[in-house]
């Protein structure tokens, strides 16, 4: 199966095009080598002859016949002459004197050329020759012959190595294309292997990550991670619907009970009329609420962002709130004058700081103080919302940005849970991070917007 | 001239229609109802009317599509879009279309009257006072001053802008959404009672200890600044 899957894969068919591609160079390359050296051998040999044939002519046309004769059989017994073979032929190629019996057959009987020939001498074996012949004045010919079988052997012996070495690079590469391959697939099944069991609603379930460090191990670990996220997402869903059921049902639940109990009762106009109120007091919570869960949706979906001075939407929500700190006995300060450019949605940003100061109100000490900031620099606009109240506890630090999250300690003060959910939603369209630290005694919130693209500081200059 | 008191409109669910209807009847409207897009269409062309009322999404022919055909064909009768999609590119794009206004459902049927409200008037009358009365209240519109029976109130840029908003609509119940649109230039609904604060100072500013009350809270719906008599 998994051997199917090897073959059929397309890292293995482009495998199989690189080794055929290469092997094809490779055959080429050893081919030159193999022609290359041959020649340089012949060469040499050649180069020989030419130089004994040359000397030999010399002699016969200083010394004639007999001296040549003697010139050739006084080489052939002397060992330390180059042991050659040597042939005097008259005009018609008949051998007259040298160590050749006759004329070679499988040589042209020409005038002059060079040429292969084989004998089988003394020992049954068969050996190479390479010849260059010669014509003499008075129409003789002289032929010397000069044993390459060490070269054609040399030849031989790297055509055999090199077919080897070749077959075995091929075999080898063919070999280690299937393994790479295949743990590729086997890389690869696993994963699809994992993913259909999530898909088949086991969400649970990770991929395995082998080797941590290369890609593959890298590709498993980001696939989880975003498995991680979705599986969070989905908590967060189904913690979002609990908590929508717990907090939409009880209003829902006091409003069938009354309506319930007014049908029973005689109608008066009075009650009535305070029942159709109350209720729909109630209603507008549960509208208000449902409306807040799906603007976030709705701010998470939106992007269009245009150049504005975030510090003047500070000082806008700063005078917005000056009134509700004020029935608190707070202040509200405002520090920061200077236009603070950024890129964002006037209502977004509106809409999460002045949750962040409702916030910081509520939640401040009474007759406390509320610090608002806007600044900027290299790193970008910083934006910070401070009281000093009772704070926040670490642990719950993470959990204040989920949506519906309420303190148990706040259960009691009014508000939807919604408020900082909505603020993480503003700050992620933004890229801006949220951060929240002591302020000994009270909270910190911070919102980091990311620094201003090239683009921007041109076009502010 | 006798302003024109006559509605359309469209709105493919009968039920929310009827209530609607119903509802813009006791303020001495006169309602033209059409269930379906084409319809509302026909309509808009046989007769004049103060407002049109018409939901973003139809059967057949939708909203935006019937709003651009009159727009084309001339007709510049205010046009109130009613749609279950509350996105700020929704939004745009149903102003663009030439709607005057949005209004997202759910929607409080007393929030629905107060816009209808204001875009009837928008088309019937232009104010070009430079001094507003409500009592004994007087804003003057140059100076950006303030009196209460002739004794200057000290009100921020911003508490003026609201209340000479309000004192515009006087007499008319006026929804905190409309408020934050036309004062803030806000298109969203904060989920803190904010604007209720901001109100109930600017009310112990203009309204003190001593006078009668001017401004008013319509609970779960918005304020009313109302001079008696």
């Amino acid at each position: 199966m998994l051997l199917v899957k090897t073959l059929r894969s397309s890292t293995f068919r482009l495998a199989l095009l690189c080794i055929a591609i290469f092997g094809l160079i490779l055959f080429a390359f050893l081919i030159y080598i193999l022609d290359a050296s041959t020649n340089f051998g012949i060469a040499q040999s050649d180069a020989v002859l030419n130089g004994d044939l040359q000397i030999l002519r010399e002699t016969y046309e200083e010394l004639g016949q007999e001296g040549l004769t003697g010139k050739i059989s006084r080489n052939a017994n002397d060992p330390r002459a180059y042991q050659g073979l040597f042939l005097l032929a008259d005009s018609n190629y008949r051998p007259v004197a040298g160590s050749l019996g006759q004329w070679p057959l499988s040589l042209p009987q020409e005038p002059q050329g060079s040429g292969e020939f084989n004998l089988v001498l003394d020992s049954a074996k068969t050996r190479g020759f390479r010849a260059q012949w010669t014509a003499l004045a008075g129409g003789a010919h002289l032929l010397a012959a000069i044993e390459i079988t060490d070269l054609r052997q040399f030849q031989r012996r790297l055509a055999y190595a090199f077919s080897f070495a070749a077959l075995f690079i091929v075999v080898v590469s063919a070999a280690s294309g299937v393994i790479v391959t295949r743990r590729t697939v086997g890389r690869i099944e696993g994963i699809n292997a994992a993913s259909r069991a999530i898909m088949e609603s086991d969400l649970q379930r990770r991929i395995p990550v082998l080797g941590a460090s290369d890609e593959w191990g890298q590709l498993a670990a980001n696939l989880n991670s975003m498995l991680d996220r979705i599986e969070f997402l989905m908590g967060e869903v189904k913690q979002v619907g609990d908590s929508i059921a717990h907090d939409l049902r009880t209003p829902l639940t006091r409003m069938r009970a009354r309506l319930e109990r007014a049908s029973l009762r005689p109608r008066y106009a009075v009650d009535d009329q305070a029942l159709l109120a109350s209720t729909i007091v109630d209603l507008d919570d549960v509208l208000r609420m449902f409306r807040a869960l799906t603007r976030i949706s709705q701010i998470e979906a939106s992007t269009q962002l245009r150049t504005l001075d975030l510090s003047l939407v500070a000082r806008e929500v700063a005078e917005l709130f000056d009134a509700a700190a004020e029935e608190r006995g707070s202040r509200l300060e405002i520090d920061g004058n200077e236009a603070i450019e950024i890129l964002g949605d006037r209502d977004l940003l509106f809409d999460a700081i002045s949750n962040l100061v409702d916030n910081a109100i509520k939640h401040g000490r009474v007759r406390g103080l509320v610090r608002i900031s806007a600044d900027a620099d290299e790193n970008g606009a910083v934006l910070a919302i401070s009281d000093d109240g009772p704070g926040v506890p670490a642990d719950e630090c993470d959990l204040i940005f989920r949506r519906f999250y309420r303190s148990e300690k706040s259960r009691c003060t009014p508000g939807n849970g919604l408020g900082l959910s909505i603020v993480a939603a503003v700050a992620r369209v933004h890229g801006a991070t949220v951060k929240l630290s002591s302020n000994q005694p009270g909270l910190t919130v911070e919102l980091q917007f990311p620094p201003p693209t090239p683009a921007q500081k041109s076009a502010r200059i | 001239m006798q302003s024109l008191r006559r509605i359309l409109l469209v709105e493919d669910d009968p039920e929310l229609s009827a209530e609607i209807a119903e509802f813009l009847a006791t303020e001495s409207y006169q309602i033209d109802q059409a269930l379906t897009g084409d319809e509302g269409l026909r309509l808009g062309r046989a007769n004049p009317y103060a407002v049109m009322l018409i939901d973003r999404m139809l059967p057949g022919l939708d909203g935006l599509s019937v709003i651009q055909q009159l727009r084309n064909e001339g007709n510049e009768a205010p046009a109130l879009i009613i749609s279950a999609l509350g996105e700020v590119d929704e939004r745009v794009r149903g102003l663009r279309a030439g709607g005057d206004d949005y209004l997202t459902k759910p929607f409080a049927l007393s929030e629905l009257s107060a816009r209808v409200e204001a875009l009837a008037r928008r088309s019937s009358t232009i104010l070009k006072e430079t001094i507003l009365r409500a009592g004994d209240l007087e804003l003057d519109l140059v100076s950006r001053a303030a009196t209460r029976a002739g004794k200057a109130i000290k009100l921020l840029p911003r508490e003026f802008k609201l209340l000479e908003y309000l004192v515009r609509n006087q007499g008319k119940v006026v929804p905190r959404s409309m408020l934050l649109q036309n004062v803030w230039d806000l298109h969203f609904d904060p989920t803190t009672n904010i604007i209720d604060v901001y109100v109930g100072r600017l009310r112990r500013k203009v309204d003190g200890e001593d006078a009668y009350p001017l401004i008013h809270t319509v609970r779960g719906i918005g304020f009313c600044l109302r001079a008696p008599g």
